[in-house]
């Protein structure tokens, strides 16, 4: 099936490190996602709110293709692919996530892998990266990430903030374009998701492009550039970040906004 | 005839027996453990052709009792012009029991990997042959070991049905001497001691299975020093 712009065609050519148009996901007749559509410049931060089973892990999953679209086109760090319902070809696939970087909600930490092993392999098998030179990279993240006195323990000897910072730093350590952050905090009691959040402050003001799910509202508001909120589906609205917090446009983002600060 | 000093007569004639009894049981362990992995790989093949490969091998080696299969091999092979010793008939039967029965426990492993670490492995570009053999095949073994820790005892034990087609390991020996002797009950009774003794194979035994428990983040000195005579304190 090949996919029509339609009416949707953009009338002006979209640049940008993140070009994604009329992303859509449907299983059958039951459609989780529709025509997203959401442009990047490089070194932006967006984060990504909305209620649950609003669609915000899928349109996440569905940019490194852990989830296959059914409509659309994605276009990340020079990487482009046209969605079709079914894997695109290995050459695609590879550079659409090959510049693109992913941290779990629940780490996903290679367990039987040391630290420094689950930093160093990917850029081996992936980089073809010397060990030494996989190391030096390692080490120099894992201090980045305040933890360079880890490298040798295994993933189960360590709280699920530091776990998560070294998921970031295996993330990073492929040098991604974009890093995609699907509610990196969720799995954390708010105290320790604070030394998470601090890391990806630090990789948002180095320039990183980001894009976050998230139900952190402070980070949404004071580290994103711009705020997309998600509903049924597709965006309700997106705009710079205090704008969406103080004066929503859309009445279901009111709702979701009012549930969530008058906790 | 005190038990015993029957018993110290027999083991030389037994020990022979014992020896083949293992070695059946190594070889079928050898071969049939990389098959069943491979069996277990196979089902989980895009391609169907192999799942239907090893859909039809595990069926039938888990579906035959080792009796028939042994059996089976050993009037046919002949018949289609294959002249094999017993032992390597025995071998082969039981290879193919072992790697049906591993198949299932190699595939129980893979699945029981999160699939949170094939996403992980993906991310990270580690896709296909790569990711499996480094990041969900290690987990899966992990997870498989005990089960085929407790397998290979139970082949050990099901070696002894070789005696069936004139293999000459522990049973027909014991067999042989109780024939002679009409000490049978004796006789076999040392067997089961063999057998019992022989049984552990490591990481077999209960307890098997639960991964030893790291030492404690921060030590803890469960014994405040006492005055004058101080406790060693760690550091």
């Amino acid at each position: 099936m090949s996919f029509s712009f339609g009416t949707k065609t953009p009338s002006i050519a979209l640049s940008g490190e993140v070009v994604v148009s009329g992303l859509g996901k449907s299983y059958g007749a039951a459609r989780v996602l529709s025509d997203v559509n959401l442009v990047m410049s490089e070194g932006e931060v967006v984060s990504v709110i909305g209620p649950s089973g609003a669609g915000k892990s899928t349109f996440l999953r569905c940019l490194n293709y852990l989830e296959t679209p059914t409509e659309g086109i994605i276009e990340i760090g020079g990487a482009k692919v046209v969605a079709g319902g079914k894997l695109p070809d290995k050459a695609s696939l590879d550079h659409l996530r090959r510049v693109t970087g992913m941290v779990f909600q629940s780490f996903n930490l290679f367990p039987h892998l040391t630290v420094m092993e689950n930093i160093t392999l990917p850029q081996r098998k992936v980089l073809g990266a010397s060990k030494e030179q996989a190391q030096e990279t390692a080490n120099r993240l894992l201090k980045h990430v305040g933890l360079p006195d880890k490298a040798n323990a295994y993933p189960a000897r360590l709280s699920g903030g530091q776990q998560q910072r070294i998921a970031i730093a295996r993330a990073l350590a492929l040098s991604p374009k974009v890093m995609l952050f699907d509610e990196p905090t969720s799995a954390l009691d708010p105290e320790i998701g604070l030394e998470v959040l601090a890391v990806m402050r630090d990789l948002a003001d180095e320039g990183m492009t980001m894009l976050v799910v998230t139900h952190e509202m402070h980070f949404a508001r004071d580290v994103s550039d711009r705020i997309m909120v998600m509903g049924n589906g597709g965006v309700l609205e997106i705009g710079p970040s205090k704008q969406v917090m103080s004066d929503p446009q859309n009445d279901r983002t009111r709702q979701f906004l009012k549930a969530v600060l008058d906790r | 005839m005190d038990m015993l000093t029957q018993w110290l007569g027999w083991l030389p004639s037994l020990a022979p027996g014992l020896l083949v009894s293992l070695q059946l049981t190594g070889l079928s362990l050898l071969f049939g453990f990389p098959l069943g992995l491979l069996f277990a790989v196979m089902a989980a093949a895009k391609f169907a052709p192999l799942q239907w490969i090893s859909f039809l091998f595990v069926e039938v080696g888990r579906g035959l009792p080792a009796l028939v299969l042994l059996y089976l091999l050993y009037f046919s092979l002949p018949d289609a012009g294959i002249t094999l010793t017993s032992l390597t008939t025995a071998i082969i039967a039981l290879t193919w029991n072992t790697g049906a029965y591993a198949s299932e426990y190699f595939r129980a492993g893979l699945a029981a990997v999160p699939l949170g670490q094939k996403e992980a492995a993906l991310t990270s570009g580690l896709r296909g042959w790569t990711g499996f053999r480094i990041i969900i095949l290690p987990q899966a073994l992990r997870i498989s070991t005990p089960p085929l820790a407790g397998l290979a005892v139970l082949v050990f034990q099901g070696s002894a049905l070789a005696f069936v087609i004139a293999v000459p390991e522990l049973m027909s020996k014991g067999f042989e001497i109780a024939s002679i002797t009409f000490e049978y009950l004796s006789v076999y009774l040392l067997t089961a001691v063999l057998r019992v003794t022989h049984s552990h194979f490591p990481g077999s035994g209960p307890g098997a299975g639960t991964p030893p428990r790291p030492p404690p983040a921060t030590q803890l000195t469960f014994a405040p020093p006492i005055q004058g005579n101080p406790a060693p304190q760690p550091q």
